[in-house]
């Protein structure tokens, strides 16, 4: 006799590894990461929104995932060493670190961690970002935090694209108002539906980014369900930030530099107070071409 | 993954068993196989407890496994509350349940249980007992004070100078199964009470859920074993700025510094050094005319990071040995054992291996073995004295009778139990020269067993043991070393014991240098012409 085996429900054709039920974050503690094409800006969106909610009064924890490792840059001010550096050196004995050796205080106590990356063409990013959660739980990190912002990989889709899903509460993709960056944003809402059937993580808005005009993302948005949370122009004060390489905060306060600053806030206000899970609808890639494509 | 006969530490579960079993009121739920159980004799045996220890253990075997596991754990959580009544409930799992993934802890808080239920998440592969410890106190104190009200900025350690009442801190740390704890408890209390201190907790060896509310209490907190409380103390310091000693008052010196700490730290006259150093006998005696043979005494030292790194200082600096052998286990305490290593001039051997460890020991050719129980099996095998300082123990490190590590009487209970397994080690080739006295015939048993008080001729009668040279060599032989022929062994034979070490190594560098592959009594005297030039 044979029976067929049923295919685990992990998202549509996903086999991955569930993730183990014991590393997670402790309930209380508000967490979003921060998703977006490569290069959008997703590290300054998060920098500045980390520096927003610590504005607010909130403890908050920045982790970078990028192995690229500069996330935390416009908050510390240099770049730290990554988790993966420092767990290396004692040779993976997590038990002989103190968090002083990976965590670093930011801009106006933000917390920063990097978790850093596997060697390019090897490892996993996954795995990486489990290990950096782990070690911050056992020092205890997690606890007294308010606020956990995962600044995600852009550039690919594999297990560093995936894990911080399984931590979030809330996910915000950054975008310009134009057709690649919401395509790739897209991409990012279905991955996102894929594991809401598994894990709490709901989108939580979109960010628009870089861009003068809202029309191709007000678009997509009234066709998915999707919202605008927060709208950035191409401002240069942003840009001369991360330049002079710190956040908006930070900034001689123009008035160009409050209004953004202002934005921040209420995005952090925003999120930490009336933000509600949205019920996308992502779109099938011959669809969008023939919403956005050809205009 | 490694197999291994001993270890240092049990799974981290056992810790949160110790610190269960230490405290009143306390009942842990602990979702494990029956074999798990053995944990109970570590408690009545060990310890010598009078009671069992206040765990419930769900023993799930191979049949549950095809039903309902988490059944159950909620039987078991329901039966064991209304059996015992405990004031605060700690659910956990061993090694072998982590991996059914019931997650107890959501099923008990699940249940509308009307007592406070502390989930303990101890990753079972790749964390210990003392890190189970630490990490079960931790969360049972945040567990019980993590809403209790506290005003930022509101925290003085001074404060009890306009409360017209004495300074009061708590004790943090001690619990079963540690270290002489019990004993040590008292010497500090009657410490810092001479000093005009309060004690206000003691935790949690003796403390009641209700106890553990009253922490915030204190002025200060005395962080007694940085395994097992540091993370606490850590976390009261964030919370209720309350703050902590870093310095464990064992030894002299180490006594001192902590007095002046805690009396910095409270805004009180710290005390003179020339008064506290007379405090204990351990001084004068170690700078007594008899002491005079103790200088220089190679000593190798190993054990949790808290006792190795106290008795490296007092080795070094109230004993006056030479250092030889750092190490630990614990890997928590990895850097500050490194650290005094390097003070000392030497490399810190940070491991879990005790086959690495008796290498390292024979290696450093040490005359006195300060360890745990482990190293005390070890040096008997190599035939050196030994003296335990720190866990894992043995039945006969719980002695009856008061003998504490800390404080001025700790000063003096390590004296003695230093010293007089290498005075006695001293006489043992008294008891070899004189063997065939007439006096001697019987009754004078070397207290090394049969491996003491070689013969210093080969025709004695060869024991079933292994003999003590014999064991070093064969550690030492597998670095490529000379190979000493019978004749040679039998000149070094009549060697002093006590020297025997150092020309065996004098010889076997000699021999190396001049490209000898063997040892005879021909090497050894030219490797003695060659090193008195």
């Amino acid at each position: 006799m044979t029976t067929t085996l049923t295919r685990p429900i992990d998202g549509e054709g996903s086999v991955q590894v569930q993730q183990d039920p014991s590393i997670h974050i402790e309930e209380g503690a508000l967490v979003i990461a921060v998703y977006g094409k490569g290069g959008i800006g997703k590290s300054t969106t998060s920098s500045n929104l980390s520096a927003a909610f610590s504005k607010l009064g909130k403890k908050v924890l920045q982790i970078g995932c990028d192995p690229k490792h500069d996330s935390t840059f416009t908050l510390t001010h240099k770049m730290v060493p990554t988790v993966i550096d420092i767990l290396e050196e004692v040779d993976f004995h997590s038990e002989e670190l103190r968090p002083e050796d990976f965590m670093f205080q930011g801009f106006n106590g933000v917390m920063c961690v990097e978790s850093g990356g596997p060697p390019a063409g090897t490892g996993c990013g996954g795995y990486v970002t489990g290990q950096t959660v782990k070690l911050l739980k056992e020092h205890h990190l997690l606890e007294e935090t308010d606020v956990v912002i995962f600044d995600v990989l852009g550039d690919v889709v594999c297990g560093g694209f995936a894990a911080p899903l399984q931590h979030a509460h809330y996910c915000l993709i950054v975008t310009a108002n134009d057709f690649d960056s919401i395509f790739a944003m897209n991409r990012i809402v279905a991955a996102i539906q894929a594991k809401a059937k598994n894990y709490k993580v709901r989108l939580g808005g979109v960010v628009a980014n870089r861009s003068a005009e809202l029309d191709q993302i007000d678009k997509f948005n009234n066709r998915t369900g999707l919202k605008t949370m927060a709208h950035f122009r191409d401002v240069d004060a942003i840009r001369r930030s991360r330049l002079k390489k710190c956040t908006i905060f930070e900034m001689e306060p123009t008035e160009e530099v409050l209004a953004v600053q202002n934005e921040y806030l209420s995005l952090a206000k925003k999120m930490s107070e009336s933000v509600e899970p949205l019920e996308a609808e992502p779109l099938k890639d011959r669809e969008i071409f023939d919403l956005l494509g050809f205009d | 993954m490694e197999l291994t006969l001993w270890t240092y530490e049990g799974p981290p579960h056992v810790g949160a068993m110790r610190i269960a079993t230490s405290m009143e009121g306390v009942h842990y739920l602990l979702h494990a196989p029956q074999g798990d159980t053995y944990a109970d004799l570590l408690f009545t045996m060990i310890e010598r407890r009078g009671k069992r220890p206040p765990v419930t253990y769900t023993t799930f075997q191979a049949r549950d496994l095809g039903g309902d596991t988490a059944e159950l754990v909620k039987g078991h959580i329901k039966e064991a509350v209304d059996r015992f009544k405990p004031k605060a409930l700690l659910v956990g799992e061993s090694c072998t349940a982590e991996l059914i993934q019931d997650q107890p802890g959501s099923l008990a808080k699940g249940m509308g249980l009307d007592l406070p239920i502390i989930t303990l998440e101890l990753p079972a592969y790749s964390k210990k007992e003392n890190w189970g410890a630490a990490e079960t106190f931790y969360q049972l104190v945040r567990g019980l004070l993590k809403n209790h009200p506290h005003e930022k900025g509101s925290q003085n350690s001074k404060a009890w100078k306009d409360q017209s009442r004495r300074p009061r801190v708590n004790l943090l740390g001690p619990s079963l199964l540690g270290f002489r704890c019990r004993d040590d408890v008292l010497e500090i209390q009657k410490l810092l009470n001479i000093h005009g201190i309060d004690i206000n907790v003691i935790a949690p060896l003796g403390a009641s859920p209700a106890e553990l509310m009253r922490i915030p209490d204190a002025d200060a907190n005395v962080c007694l074993y940085p395994e097992i409380a540091e993370s606490t103390c850590l976390w009261l310091q964030r919370q209720f700025e309350t703050p902590f000693t870093k310095t464990v008052p064992i030894g002299v010196g180490a006594t001192h510094d902590f007095l002046k700490e805690i009396s910095e730290i409270l805004g009180i006259e710290p005390p003179n050094q020339s008064e506290t150093s007379k405090q204990s006998r351990l001084t004068w005696y170690s700078q007594s005319v008899d002491s005079n043979y103790l200088t220089g005494k190679r000593v190798f030292i190993f054990g949790d990071g808290t006792h190795a790194i106290a008795a490296a200082r007092i080795a070094n600096e109230e004993l006056g040995f030479e250092v030889v052998g750092l190490g630990t286990y614990s890997r928590e305490m990895a850097r500050p054992v490194r650290s005094a290593a390097e003070k000392l001039g030497i490399e810190a051997l940070i491991s879990n291996d005790y086959l690495e460890v008796e290498k390292a020991m024979a290696n450093a050719a040490p005359e006195l073995v300060l360890g745990t129980q482990m190293e005390r099996h070890s040096a008997k095998r190599l035939g050196i004295p030994c003296a335990v300082i720190s866990t894992p123990m043995h039945v006969q490190d719980v002695p009856a009778r008061y003998s504490p590590q800390m404080g001025w009487e700790g000063a003096n209970v390590i004296f003695d139990s230093w010293v007089h397994p290498l005075m006695m080690g001293l006489e043992e080739h008294l008891i070899g020269m004189f063997r065939h006295d007439f006096e001697f015939i019987d009754g004078h048993q070397s207290h090394l067993g049969h491996q003491g008080g070689q013969p210093t001729t080969k025709h004695e009668p060869q024991t079933k043991y292994l003999n003590p040279d014999e064991a070093a060599k064969e550690i030492v032989s597998k670095n490529n070393s000379p190979i000493w022929t019978e004749e040679g062994e039998a000149e070094l034979a009549k060697i002093p014991f006590f020297v025997r070490g150092k020309v065996r190594r004098n010889t076997e560098k000699y021999a190396r240098q001049a490209g000898c592959r063997q040892i005879d009594s021909e090497t050894l005297y030219d490797a003695k012409v060659h090193f008195r030039n």
